[in-house]
């Protein structure tokens, strides 16, 4: 699926990438480290697999990055 | 003759041994209490102008009870919020004045100068003053005590990377349920067998899980870095998490698993997710049924809701607390929450992180003494605690659990109505108080056994003179009651002091039946172990001991059968003590029988001690 909304890192767990998407909600993106801090901040559209996955972040659903696009 | 010809052997060295013990006794019931007695002078070891003052209510604040302008140094930032306990530095030469000023006001509970007894044991870890948080949860204090020898926690996360000052002596086999997952993804490689064999290695690759591990049990005393909560304790590294941070419920069921079924005691968990998953939840009820404490993060989504594993029955649920004492913005919180431990709150600053040695930031090599925050990193301060509590010999995880939330600290912002509601679903049963888990277990519950044990021989030396079996004013040797204090464990009493003060009797220090696990280094569930928790858990020894002493004539008046008559007592105490607080877990006992055998153990050791007072048949 494709998620669109700004790339923000939180300085949680030693830093967490997430996704504050257009629909609301707040996703803990996993992957693609290299290309986040690149987007820090930036609109991007994200595509992956959303699951309740589990982690160190445990603040809301895990996204797992297949492809990233900077808007 | 000849049958009593190994005796005085015998009765020399356990008569050494305990009247050396005796005479440390004493000293070491006035070491015992929260405000450490110092037992060299007072003053020689104090640090000029530095005071410590305890105030009525949390909602104090330091600045009004002391002048900004008197205060030099601030330690831990203390004035800038409520807090209860507090440090200052004022001029050395003021202190004595600044000290009855101080007590004479209403809001202070006490105030006296802080010296260097305050903990006996003060690591030598440059960076160790940094760590306000294992200072806010009682560590100093728990570790004059214990540091967790004996006690394997498992750190079921990212892995651990063997940093320099983690001891690497300490850190046993764990096990990697990612690779193995990674290389089912991608098989064409076709080197299967070699992944298998990568297995073992747990190693870290996102520091995550280093983070936590120095937390719970990093080199402590070694003159390098920083101190963990638990640093003789045994780490487990079980890699379920990816470089990312992510898993799977499978993975990290599998992973809690293993780690129980490979003799981790404690499981730290400082992990989570939103969905419920059957196969994690039957994983942590298999733990805690097979004696395991599983400690999780209650989440960190800042609102009501805590994650899974945390939420599940038979986990252990921490959330997170700053320096302050108040909980952290970022915590998730609910009923199911437990207890707070400090997680830092960096809004208040870099330092109001918790600081441990990990991977430094973007490396999967290089190390780095880094700021985090999260309920990961209270987490392991309970998984410490928890770890030098059962060092001393508790292992019902459902005890270890009582002892930790029985002794928090309440928080002092409690207000009333739906307000307390809120904050206990924040807090739990308050704030970890590791010092005060130790001392309610070395002190406290040793004047149990004691009490139960004197009560028990009394009672036996009553019936014996009713009887005509021992003459009406003939009272028990000294030797009697030291054996009843061995039997009962009292020698905890001890603890207090040290093991650097006590040497070789620190081992002395702790009740029977820990004795021998701590004695062998055994590991939690081998069948030694099994076998040593049976042995002392029952009345065997005293038992045994009881046969030989019979063949004196009157017991009371022989070395070796008052002894023995004090220890069956004692031991009857101890195993009393064991059923009524359900402190013990044996591998393969159900949890329900548990008080039964150990009810009967106590009276298999109160006769067999009453049979050498009075030898006639009991009817």
């Amino acid at each position: 699926m494709k998620i669109l909304g700004t790339v923000e890192y939180r300085d949680l767990e030693g830093g967490v990438w997430q996704l504050a998407a257009d629909d609301g909600k707040r996703y803990t993106l996993l992957g693609a480290r290299t290309e986040l801090r690149a987007a820090k901040g930036q609109r991007v559209e994200v595509e992956g697999q959303v699951d309740e996955g589990f982690g160190v972040s445990m603040s809301g659903p895990q996204l797992r990055i297949d492809r990233l696009r900077k808007l | 003759m000849l049958r009593l010809m190994p005796r005085p052997r015998l009765h020399e060295r356990l008569a050494v041994a305990l009247l050396a013990a005796a005479a440390l006794i004493l000293s070491g019931v006035a070491g015992c209490s929260r405000r450490a007695v110092p037992v060299v002078e007072v003053g020689a070891e104090s640090v000029p102008g530095l005071i410590e003052v305890e105030l009525r209510g949390h909602g104090a604040v330091p600045g009004k009870v002391l002048d900004e302008e008197e205060v030099q140094d601030d330690l831990y930032g203390d004035a800038l919020s409520p807090e209860w306990d507090i440090e200052f530095q004022v001029d050395p030469a003021d202190e004595a004045a600044t000290l009855l000023q101080l007590r004479a006001r209403p809001d202070v509970v006490w105030a006296e100068p802080v010296t260097q007894l305050h903990a006996l044991w003060l690591p030598n870890d440059p960076d160790f003053a940094k760590q306000w948080h294992l200072k806010a949860a009682g560590a100093p204090q728990a570790w004059d005590a214990t540091r967790g020898r004996g006690v394997t926690v498992a750190v079921i996360d990212t892995g651990i990377y063997p940093v320099d000052d983690l001891d690497p002596a300490r850190i046993v086999p764990g096990r990697n349920f990612v690779k193995r997952r990674e290389e089912r993804a991608s098989p064409a490689t076709g080197e299967g067998r070699k992944a298998a064999a990568l297995d073992d290695d747990a190693r870290d690759d996102h520091g995550h899980g280093t983070h936590v591990a120095g937390t719970i049990a990093q080199s402590t005393g070694n003159g390098k870095g920083v101190a963990g909560m638990a640093p003789d304790a045994r780490l487990m590294p079980v890699k379920v998490l990816s470089a990312f941070g992510g898993g799977t419920s499978h993975d990290i069921a599998e992973g809690i698993r293993w780690a129980v079924d490979h003799g981790a005691r404690v499981l730290n968990l400082s992990l989570g997710g939103g969905g419920r998953s059957l196969a994690m939840e039957s994983a942590v009820a298999y733990a805690r049924r097979r004696g395991a404490v599983v400690v999780c993060a209650a989440g960190n989504s800042g609102g009501r809701g805590v994650s899974y594993p945390a939420a599940y029955e038979g986990a252990f649920a921490v959330s997170a607390v700053g320096p302050a004492g108040a909980a952290a913005p970022y915590t998730s919180y609910g009923p199911e929450v437990q207890i707070a431990a400090p997680g830092g709150d960096k809004s208040l600053g870099e330092e109001a992180g918790v600081l441990q040695q990990t991977l430094a930031e973007g490396s999967t090599t290089e190390s780095a003494y880094r700021w985090f925050q999260g309920t990961s990193m209270a987490t392991p301060h309970v998984a410490g605690a928890a770890a030098l509590v059962m060092s001393l010999g508790v292992s019902a995880p459902a005890a270890v659990e009582r002892l930790l939330t029985s002794t928090a600290r309440k928080p002092g912002t409690y207000g009333s109505g739906a307000e307390v509601e809120a904050s206990s679903e924040k807090y739990g049963a308050g704030l970890l108080d590791a010092a005060a888990a130790v001392r309610t277990e070395t002190v406290w519950w040793a004047l149990w056994r004691l009490a139960f044990a004197a009560v028990g021989a009394v009672f036996a030396l009553k019936h014996a003179r009713s009887l005509g079996q021992i003459k009406a004013n003939e009272k028990p040797r000294a030797l009697f009651w030291a054996g009843l204090g061995l039997g009962a464990g009292a020698l905890t009493l001890l603890a207090p002091l040290g093991a650097e003060r006590l040497g070789v009797l620190s081992v002395l220090a702790l009740p029977p039946s820990a004795m021998a696990a701590r004695f062998l280094g055994l590991p939690g569930t081998s069948a030694l172990a099994t076998a040593a928790g049976y042995l002392g858990w029952s009345a065997l020894v005293p038992l045994l001991l009881a046969l030989p002493a019979r063949m004196a004539a009157r017991p009371l008046q022989s070395v070796f059968g008052a002894l023995v008559a004090g220890l069956a007592f004692g031991w009857a105490g101890l195993l009393l003590h064991a059923a009524l607080w359900r402190t013990v877990a044996l591998p393969w006992m159900p949890a329900a029988l548990m008080p039964f055998w150990l009810l009967a153990g106590a009276v298999v050791a109160w006769v067999a001690g009453r049979g050498l007072l009075a030898r006639e048949k009991l009817r």
